[in-house]
C-alpha cells in the first residue's frame, strides 16, 4: 500500500491515535483469525506427518531391500533392518521421529546418512528460486493480460488472456514442459533441455536453465490469476460507483484502470496467488523431474523410490509447513492490508 | 441562505448561456426494444443560476446529467445537442470530453460511501482531483487539497487528509465529494441527488454550503432531485421531468403558487405537511413505471392521471412557453389558483427575498 | 422526508435497472456461442466421439492389440501406411494405445468423482443435518484434510501403494472428497431451513429417510455439476501420476505412460508426446467447457 509522506501534520504520525487503534486491532476480527489459522495449522502439519509415516511403513519392503538389492539374502535384510532401527514397532519409531523433528532435527538419510535437516534446506534454496521466479512470471504476465483485457473487452488482449488461461487450466503442468521443451530447446535451441546453474555460479546460466521449469510452473498460477483478475477489474470498471467518480475528476481510462481498478484488485490477487503455493509445491516435483533441476521435488521423488523414510517424512513435513504457513499468511495479508479493517476507529 | 435573487431561466437572458440543452434524447437497447430514457429535452442554465429537476427514478433526469458529463455507457445512443460554453458535447472523443470534466463541468454524486475509493485516502483522492485539473506538483496538491477541504467546511482538514473513507460520516464524505468535484473550479456543478442519503441535518448543511460555494465560484448549480422540498427551499428554476421528458419548467415561486401539470401536483401532494393532522394519509398515485419502450403517441403520464382525457391519450403534448417563463407540457393543466399564498390545500414555500428563509419543514 | 414516488427498484441517481448495459466479464464471444447452446453441443459432441472411440470402438476389433508391439515397425511416424498414428518404441500402436489410454483416464476421472460426490455427499450431509458436534468434528476434519498438499500426498500415496489403477483412484479420491463434503453440507444447510418444517409435520419420518427422500436430490444436482469440472483436474492428476510411475505399468496404456516414454524421444518422434499431449489436452478442454457451459446455466445457488 502506498502511503504518503507528505507531513501535512505538525504533530504525531499515524492517523487516529495510536493507543485507540493497538486496542481496537486486538479485539480485532483479524487478530482472532489469524490465531484460529495458526491453531488449526498444527493438525494439518502433524496429520501430513502422521499419514506420511503410516504410509511408507506399512507397505511390504523396507529401505534395506532398497538398498540392498534383489540378490540380498533375508539375513542380510533382516541385518540391515536391525542396524537400521527399522525393525522396533511402528509407533515408537514415529513417535521418536516426531520428538527429534520438533526440535528441528528430522533424522539421518536412510541411504546416505546424512542429515535429513541439512539434504532438505540445500535442495530448497534451489526449488526456492525456481517457485519465486515463477510467481514473479506470473504475477507480472496476469497482471499484464488482465489490464489489457479489461481495458478492451473481446479485444485482441483478451483473446489472448481466454487461450493462455485455458491452456494453464486444461494442460498437465508436465504437458507444459515438454511443449515448451520441443519448442524452446530442441528446434529453436534457445535454452538447454534440462539441466542445472547455480544462481552463485553464473547468473546468466542460471536464468537460462531455469526459465522453462519457471514457465511451465507459471502457466498454471497464471490461469488462475488472470481469469480473477480480469474478472475483478470488469467488474469494477463497469459496476463501482468511485470508477464513475475518477471519470468525472477527468482522469483517463488507464489512469482510472491502473490507479484505481488494479490497485483494488492487488490484495486479492496476492491473496489468491499465495493460496496456489499447495498446489505450486506439487507440481514443482514433477517440473523438477522432467528439467533435472537439484530441488526438493526431485529429492522426493527419489526418496521414494529409495524407501528412505527419513527423507521422505522431511520432505513432506517441511512442504506441509511451508503451505499451511503460506496460506496463512495470505488470508491474514488481506485482511491486514485492508485499509477498513486497518484503521477500524470510526471517528465522526 | 436564500437562492440567489438572481437571472431568470437564461434562455430569455441574451448571451451564451453557460450550459443549453436542445432535444437531447439518450436511448438504451433493452430486450423490449429501445427504451427512450431522456426524449427531445431542451433547458438551459446560465452562469452562476440555480436549477432544480426533479423527478422520480426512471425519469431521466440522471441520465441526463450523465449526458452533459459524457460519461454514459457505450451502449447509449445520444443525439441533440448540448452545449457547455459555446462548445458542442455531444459525439466528442472520449480525450476530448475529459478536458471538459473537472474544468467546465463537475458532478457530486450521490452514495458519498461508493463513491469514494474505500482503499485510498480521501486526501489523495483530492489532491489527485486537483492534479487531474492543472499541473502541479505532488507535494502542492496536497496543500491544495487541504486549503480545499478546509473550504468545505471538513474540520481538521490536515488530520483528515490522512483518513480513509469509512472513517468518515456520510456529511463528511460528502464535503470530500464536493471538494473533489470543485478541484478545476467548474463552471457549472450537477449536484445528483447528493443529499438524498444523508439525514436531515446534514442535508441543510450541505446544501448551505452548496449555495455558498457557488456564490464563491460562480457557478452554475443544477440540483437533482426527488424532492419538491428542496427545490423550494434552494432553486431559482425548477423543471420537473417525466418518463424521460421535461413536463413543467418555471421559476420557483411560480410554480409553487401555480401548478398545473397534474404529474407536478402529484409531486407537490406527496410531500408530509406539519399543518395536516396526524395519521393523515398521503395522497399517493397507483402506480405503475411507465413504459420507456412505448412508441404510440400520447403523454406518458395519461395511465396515472386524474385529470386525462382522450386527446392526452393520442397525442404528444409538448413543453411549451404559456405564461412568462412557465412552461409546461399538459393539455389539460390545472386551474391557476385565483388567491395567493394562504390556500391551505397547497403545500407552499414562498422565498422571501431579501430576508432570511422561514424554512417550512416539508421533510 | 418526502415520500419517494412508488414502485421503481432501481436506486435513485442510478441508471434505471432495465436499461443498465448487459453484465460483465463475458465476452462478446461466449454470449454468442451460450445463445446457440453450442458451448454445450462442441464440446460435448467431441467428448461423446471420444467416449465411442474409447469405449465401443475397440469392441469392434478393427483396433490392433494396444500391448502388442511388432519390433520390425517401431517409431513410425504418424500417417505411415497401417498407423494411423504411426508406433511407439517397441512398434505398439499409437492410436489403439490413445484409444486404451483415454479408456484409463476416463475411467479414474469419472470412479475418483463418483466416490467424492457419494462419500462426500453423505459425510456432509451428515454433517449438516446433524449439526452440534457431529457436525463441528467433521467440519474440522475436513478442514485439516483441505489444508493438505494435495497434490504432495498425491504423489506420495499413489507411488508408495504401488502401479495399479485401483490405487491411484483411492490416493485420488482421498483428497477430493472433502471439498464435496463442504459442498454438499452447505447445501444442506441451507436445505434444512426449508424442509425441516415439513420433516416435523411428518411427524415419525425418521432423519434417513428425510435425508433420502428430500435432501439428496437436492444435494445431487450441485454436487454433479462441481463434479464436471473436477473431471478434467482428476484426468490430468491421473496423467500426472502416470507420467511419473504411479499409475499403471509402463506396457498398459495411459497418456501419462506413453507421454513418459516419449519423453525420450522428443527430439527425433515428437509425435510420441504431442499426439497423446493433445489428447489430454482436447479431453480436459472439453470437460471444462462443458463444466462451466452446465454450471453458468443450471449454476450454484449456493
Amino acid at each position: 500500500m502506498a502511503t504518503t509522506t507528505a507531513t501535512l501534520e505538525p504533530s504525531g504520525p499515524a492517523p487516529g491515535a495510536p493507543g485507540a487503534a493497538r486496542s481496537a486491532f486486538g479485539r480485532s476480527p483479524a487478530l482472532r483469525m489469524i490465531g484460529r489459522r495458526l491453531l488449526l495449522a498444527i493438525p494439518v502439519v502433524w496429520g501430513t506427518t502422521l499419514l506420511t509415516f503410516c504410509l511408507m511403513n506399512l507397505l511390504p519392503g523396507t529401505a534395506a531391500t532398497a538398498l540392498l538389492g534383489d540378490s540380498a539374502t533375508p539375513q542380510e535384510v533382516a541385518l540391515l533392518n536391525h542396524k537400521l532401527g527399522l525393525d522396533q514397532p511402528f509407533l515408537t519409531r514415529y513417535f521418536d521421529w516426531l520428538g527429534h523433528a520438533v526440535q528441528g532435527d528430522l533424522g539421518t538419510s536412510l541411504a546416505s546418512g546424512q542429515s535429513v535437516t541439512g539434504l532438505v534446506l540445500q535442495r530448497l534454496e534451489v526449488s526456492a528460486e525456481l517457485i519465486v521466479f515463477a510467481y514473479l512470471i506470473a504475477l507480472a504476465a496476469a497482471a499484464g493480460v488482465a489490464t489489457l483485457a479489461a481495458r478492451k473487452p473481446g479485444g485482441v488482449a483478451d483473446w489472448i488472456s481466454v487461450t493462455l488461461s485455458t491452456a494453464g487450466l486444461s494442460v498437465p503442468p508436465f504437458v507444459i514442459s515438454l511443449v515448451l521443451v520441443f519448442v524452446f530447446a530442441v528446434k529453436l535451441k534457445l535454452v538447454p533441455p534440462l539441466g542445472f546453474v547455480p544462481l552463485g555460479t553464473n547468473l546468466g546460466w542460471n536464468l537460462r536453465t531455469l526459465i522453462l521449469p519457471a514457465v511451465s510452473l507459471a502457466l498454471g498460477i497464471f490461469a488462475v490469476l488472470n481469469r480473477m483478475l480480469r474478472a475483478d477489474l470488469i467488474d469494477q470498471l463497469q459496476g463501482e460507483d468511485y470508477v464513475t467518480t475518477a471519470r468525472a475528476k477527468g482522469a483517463s481510462p488507464w489512469r482510472v484502470l491502473l490507479r484505481h481498478a488494479l490497485r483494488n484488485s492487488m490484495f486479492g490477487l496476492l491473496t489468491v496467488a499465495g493460496l496456489q503455493i499447495g498446489v505450486l509445491l506439487g507440481t514443482t516435483v514433477v517440473v523438477e523431474q522432467i528439467f533435472s533441476v537439484p530441488g526438493v521435488g526431485q529429492q522426493l521423488l527419489s526418496a521414494i523410490q529409495n524407501e528412505d523414510v527419513p527423507v521422505v517424512e522431511g520432505i513432506v513435513t517441511v512442504i506441509a509447513t511451508i503451505t499451511v504457513l503460506a496460506n496463512l499468511i495470505a488470508d491474514v495479508l488481506y485482511a491486514v492490508l485492508d485499509p477498513r479493517i486497518r484503521h477500524d476507529s470510526a471517528s465522526s | 441562505m436564500t437562492a440567489s435573487d438572481a437571472v431568470p431561466a437564461a434562455a430569455s437572458a441574451g448571451g451564451a448561456a453557460l450550459l443549453e440543452v436542445r432535444d437531447l434524447s439518450v436511448t438504451f437497447a433493452s430486450d423490449r426494444g429501445p427504451a427512450r430514457v431522456v426524449h427531445k429535452l431542451s433547458y438551459s442554465v446560465g452562469h452562476a443560476e440555480t436549477l432544480a429537476i426533479i423527478g422520480e427514478s426512471g425519469s431521466g433526469k440522471t441520465v441526463s446529467s450523465r449526458a452533459v458529463m459524457g460519461l454514459l455507457p457505450r451502449t447509449a445512443k445520444v443525439s441533440g445537442s448540448i452545449r457547455l460554453n459555446g462548445k458542442e458535447v455531444i459525439g466528442l472523443a472520449e480525450d476530448q470530453m475529459r478536458r471538459h470534466r473537472g474544468r467546465d463541468v463537475s458532478m457530486v454524486f450521490q452514495d458519498p460511501a461508493r463513491s469514494l475509493n474505500p482503499t485510498m485516502k480521501i486526501g489523495e483522492q483530492v489532491a489527485e482531483a486537483i492534479r487531474l485539473q492543472s499541473p502541479v506538483a505532488k507535494r502542492q496538491a496536497r496543500q491544495q487539497a487541504v486549503e480545499l477541504l478546509g473550504r468545505v467546511r471538513l474540520p481538521s482538514p490536515e488530520r483528515r487528509f490522512h483518513e480513509y473513507p469509512h472513517q468518515l460520516s456520510g456529511g463528511m464524505r460528502q464535503r470530500v465529494m464536493i471538494a473533489i468535484a470543485l478541484a478545476g473550479s467548474p463552471k457549472l456543478l450537477i449536484a445528483d441527488e447528493a443529499t438524498t442519503a444523508l439525514d436531515v441535518t446534514t442535508q441543510a448543511q450541505i446544501m448551505d454550503l452548496l449555495l455558498d460555494l457557488q456564490e464563491q465560484y460562480r457557478m452554475g448549480l443544477i440540483l437533482i432531485s426527488h424532492d419538491m422540498g428542496l427545490a423550494a427551499s434552494y432553486a431559482q428554476t425548477v423543471m420537473v421531468m417525466y418518463a424521460g421528458q421535461a413536463v413543467e419548467r418555471a421559476p420557483v415561486r411560480q410554480l409553487f403558487t401555480g401548478v398545473r401539470m397534474p404529474y407536478t401536483r402529484v409531486l407537490l401532494d406527496a410531500v408530509p405537511r406539519l399543518d395536516l393532522p396526524p395519521h393523515s394519509p398521503l395522497p399517493v398515485v397507483s402506480l405503475r413505471a411507465p413504459d420507456l419502450t412505448r412508441t404510440a403517441p400520447g403523454c406518458a403520464f395519461a395511465p396515472r392521471c386524474p385529470r386525462c382525457a382522450d386527446d392526452c391519450r393520442q397525442q404528444d403534448p409538448v413543453l411549451e412557453e404559456h405564461e412568462n417563463e412557465h412552461a409546461w407540457a399538459c393539455f389539460h393543466p390545472e386551474e391557476p389558483p385565483a388567491r395567493q399564498a394562504d390556500d391551505p390545500g397547497r403545500p407552499e414555500k414562498t422565498v422571501r427575498q431579501g430576508e432570511a428563509t422561514v424554512r417550512e419543514v416539508h421533510q | 422526508m418526502t415520500v419517494q414516488a412508488p414502485e421503481q427498484p432501481a436506486q435513485p441517481g442510478s441508471l434505471p435497472a432495465a436499461v443498465a448495459p448487459p453484465s460483465r466479464a463475458v465476452s462478446p464471444l461466449k454470449t454468442w456461442l451460450r445463445r446457440r447452446d453450442l458451448d454445450l453441443w462442441i464440446p460435448g459432441v467431441v467428448l461423446g466421439a471420444l467416449l465411442i472411440g474409447c469405449f465401443i470402438v475397440p469392441l469392434t476389433g478393427v483396433v490392433p492389440d494396444p500391448m502388442a508391439g511388432d519390433l520390425t515397425q517401431t517409431l513410425r511416424p504418424p500417417f505411415s501406411p497401417g498407423h494411423i498414428l504411426g508406433t511407439d518404441t517397441i512398434g505398439r500402436d499409437v492410436m489403439s494405445r490413445i484409444l486404451y489410454g483415454g479408456r484409463t483416464s476416463i475411467e479414474v476421472g469419472l470412479a475418483v468423482n463418483v466416490i467424492g460426490v457419494v462419500a462426500g455427499g453423505f459425510i456432509g450431509m451428515f454433517a449438516g443435518f446433524r449439526r452440534g458436534i457431529v457436525d463441528s468434528l467433521i467440519m474440522r476434519v475436513l478442514d485439516v484434510m483441505l489444508a493438505f498438499p494435495a497434490l504432495i500426498l498425491t504423489i506420495v500415496v499413489a507411488t508408495y501403494l504401488g502401479a495399479s489403477m485401483l490405487n491411484v483412484i483411492w490416493a485420488i479420491s482421498f483428497f477430493s472428497i472433502p471439498a464435496y463434503a463442504r459442498l454438499s453440507r452447505a447445501v444442506t444447510l441451507k436445505l434444512r431451513e426449508q424442509v425441516y418444517i415439513d420433516a416435523a409435520r411428518m411427524s415419525g419420518r425418521g432423519d434417513w429417510a428425510i435425508l433420502r427422500q428430500h435432501i439428496a436430490p437436492n444435494v445431487l444436482p450441485q454436487l454433479a455439476t462441481y463434479s464436471l469440472l473436477q473431471v478434467g483436474i482428476v484426468v490430468m492428476i491421473e496423467a500426472t501420476l502416470s507420467f511419473l510411475g504411479a499409475g499403471e505399468g509402463p506396457s498398459q496404456a495411459s497418456w501419462g505412460n506413453m507421454i513418459a516414454t516419449g519423453q525420450t524421444y522428443l527430439s527425433t518422434n515428437p509425435a510420441l508426446v504431442l499426439v497423446p499431449s493433445a489428447f489430454l489436452f482436447v479431453t480436459v478442454v472439453c470437460l471444462n467447457l462443458l463444466g462451466d457451459g452446465l454450471r453458468s446455466r443450471y449454476g450454484r445457488s449456493v
